[in-house]
């Protein structure tokens, strides 16, 4: 599985919402229940599942889905 | 200059023509135009602190071109908190030097220590707390690079004094509102006539609803006193669609100006009552205010707390509340605004129930039940916390709720002007009806849909119409004007 299809069910699971589809190129403003409440909650899924620790202006980075599988690959590859 | 006058009229008129079709050609010479108009509106409200605006402006400018050009991260932070110390320090200097000095005299006195501090006479500029949050944003964003800076001065000058939006906001971004002003605007008369919607439909809400509901409010919280908790409850219920009225109406008008000069600026208000719970209703209520401190206060401190879960969460939830309550004033009923705010999330956090879209009753007419009572419940959460937010002091709210929560709950209401009271209930339910059959809508009279000219032209002259026979004599002022 690609780090982009693991993320994908990951935002599936975290949203509750099966439709969702993701690119690299997804942000916020494409996916309604993407808010900033959320936003923790799927960082946190993100780290549990892959084992991994951003740091806060890695996270605040980040703006779309593409740099999140970047940061993602960067920290598995250490 | 407030929004229903004749000066802001003719001043407006004059602007309008001459951006438009003596200055549209050259955009260095429109947007000098615009920065000489801003000042000019600032000026005649306050000239006073016309030099602490441009202060600002200065400051922020110069930091954001350095801020971008610096490649060592101490540096980098220096600069940044350089920023924050000028923009916040001038903020807190202004709003809440007195209110420490009076809370810090009041604590010793509790143990009967007298402290013989004397306040200062410091006046609050107008709009500090809008303009602020703008400069701090810029240089927040260039730090983290989300935003590059400009190095056309009066392009960031023009954002940071807008006239439109620079008594009371909507608080843009730099993202938004600087690159439309690095650009040529156009016109269009559909554009141009939607705008003139908006603006008739933020009149009506302000000089009608707003001010009408403000003349059974302030006289039921003068004499909370003395009437049954019947009325008390009549006051709390007025001055929360006073608040709603007065502010979006304000905001509809400065979006509303805003997009007839070619500008589209920050939603504000996006029909706030009828949200299903309170983390819906504060995605609806004050956007621009709420979503700044969400991203500059909330996000990195949730960031932060990520791991200690729910807690965590609400810990987060309640320090971004009570930034926003007392962004408000210098007073700790904003402090208890926001902090009781904050609380109303528990339930939500414990049931996991935040996020993002609730059951949509998207083109069904009418609510269904269970609809209305989620409406209606968070309705009345809100409610009660606005007793705190209009009281002058916690005891007088205390006082407040003392009283409404008593047997006089079952008196009959007690209070002057019951007949314009029943109307204005009346103009309240017709505001809230049109607002709920454009809930989907840009703002609360998109009636472009109307394929009837004939009933489109009715429904703007029943609207001036009302306006004409609702409007007092006295001009009230926007109650966003003081903060």
């Amino acid at each position: 599985m690609t780090i982009l299809k693991e993320l994908n069910d990951i935002f599936i699971d975290v949203f509750e919402n099966e439709d969702i589809v993701l690119t690299v190129s997804t942000s916020a403003a494409d996916l309604e229940e993407w808010d900033s409440l959320n936003h923790i909650h799927l960082i946190v899924s993100i780290e549990k599942h892959f084992n991994i620790r951003f740091t806060s202006k890695e996270i605040q980075s980040w703006k779309n889905v593409g740099e999140m599988v970047d940061s993602i690959n960067k920290k598995i590859a250490v | 200059m407030i929004f229903n006058s004749v000066s802001f009229s003719i001043f407006f008129i004059v602007f309008f023509l001459l951006y438009w079709f003596v200055l549209n050609k050259n955009l260095k010479l429109q947007n000098g135009f615009i920065l000489a108009a801003s000042y000019v509106f600032y000026a005649r409200a306050d000239w006073h602190f016309l030099f602490l605006l441009a202060g600002s402006s200065a400051v922020s400018y110069f930091l954001g071109i350095y801020i971008g050009k610096v490649t060592n991260d101490r540096q980098k932070r220096l600069l940044l908190y350089l920023g924050l110390l000028q923009g916040l320090g001038t903020l807190v200097y202004f709003k809440y030097f007195n209110f420490f000095i009076t809370s810090f005299a009041n604590a010793f006195s509790i143990f009967h220590i007298n402290l013989n501090i004397h306040t200062f006479q410091i006046l609050l500029p107008l709009g500090i707390s809008f303009y602020t949050f703008r400069t701090l944003s810029y240089i927040i964003d260039i730090y983290n690079d989300k935003t590059k800076p400009t190095r056309d001065w009066v392009v960031f000058f023009c954002y940071i004094a807008f006239f439109p939006c620079l008594i009371s906001g909507p608080i843009d971004r730099p993202n938004l509102l600087i690159p439309q002003l690095e650009k040529k605007r156009n016109f269009t008369y559909e554009h141009g006539t939607d705008a003139m919607r908006q603006i008739l439909w933020g009149f009506f809400k302000k000089m009608v609803i707003a001010d009408n509901c403000a003349a059974v409010t302030n006289q039921i919280f003068d004499k909370y006193l003395v009437l049954p908790g019947s009325t008390l409850l009549l006051g709390a219920f007025f001055f929360t669609i006073e608040i709603y009225s007065d502010f979006s109406g304000y905001s509809d008008l400065a979006i509303g100006f805003a997009r007839l000069l070619g500008f589209n600026v920050t939603q504000n208000f996006n029909y706030p009552f009828f949200a299903q719970n309170i983390a819906d209703y504060w995605r609806r209520w004050h956007i621009s205010l709420t979503s700044w401190v969400t991203d500059y206060v909330f996000t990195p401190i949730a960031i932060a707390f990520r791991d200690y879960g729910k807690l965590g969460l609400l810990l987060a939830i309640i320090l971004n509340m009570l930034i926003v309550g007392i962004w408000h004033g210098a007073n700790w009923t904003f402090v208890l605004y926001g902090f009781v705010n904050g609380l109303y999330f528990i339930p939500l956090i414990w049931l996991g129930k935040l996020g993002g879209k609730k059951k949509s009753e998207h083109s069904k007419l009418m609510p269904s039940l269970a609809v209305l009572k989620n409406i209606l419940g968070t309705f009345t959460l809100v409610m009660l916390t606005n007793i705190i937010f209009r009281a002058e002091s916690i005891s007088k709210a205390f006082g407040y709720y003392r009283r409404l929560f008593s047997l006089s709950l079952f008196k009959t209401p007690v209070f002057q002007g019951k007949l314009d009271a029943a109307v204005t209930l009346f103009l309240i339910g017709l505001m809230f009806t049109i607002e709920w059959l454009h809930r989907e809508k840009q703002h609360g009279l998109q009636i472009d849909y109307i394929k009837s000219r004939f009933l489109r032209l009715g429904i703007y002259f029943s609207l001036m119409f009302i306006i004409f026979i609702f409007d007092f004599t006295e001009q009230h002022q926007f109650i966003y004007f003081k903060f």
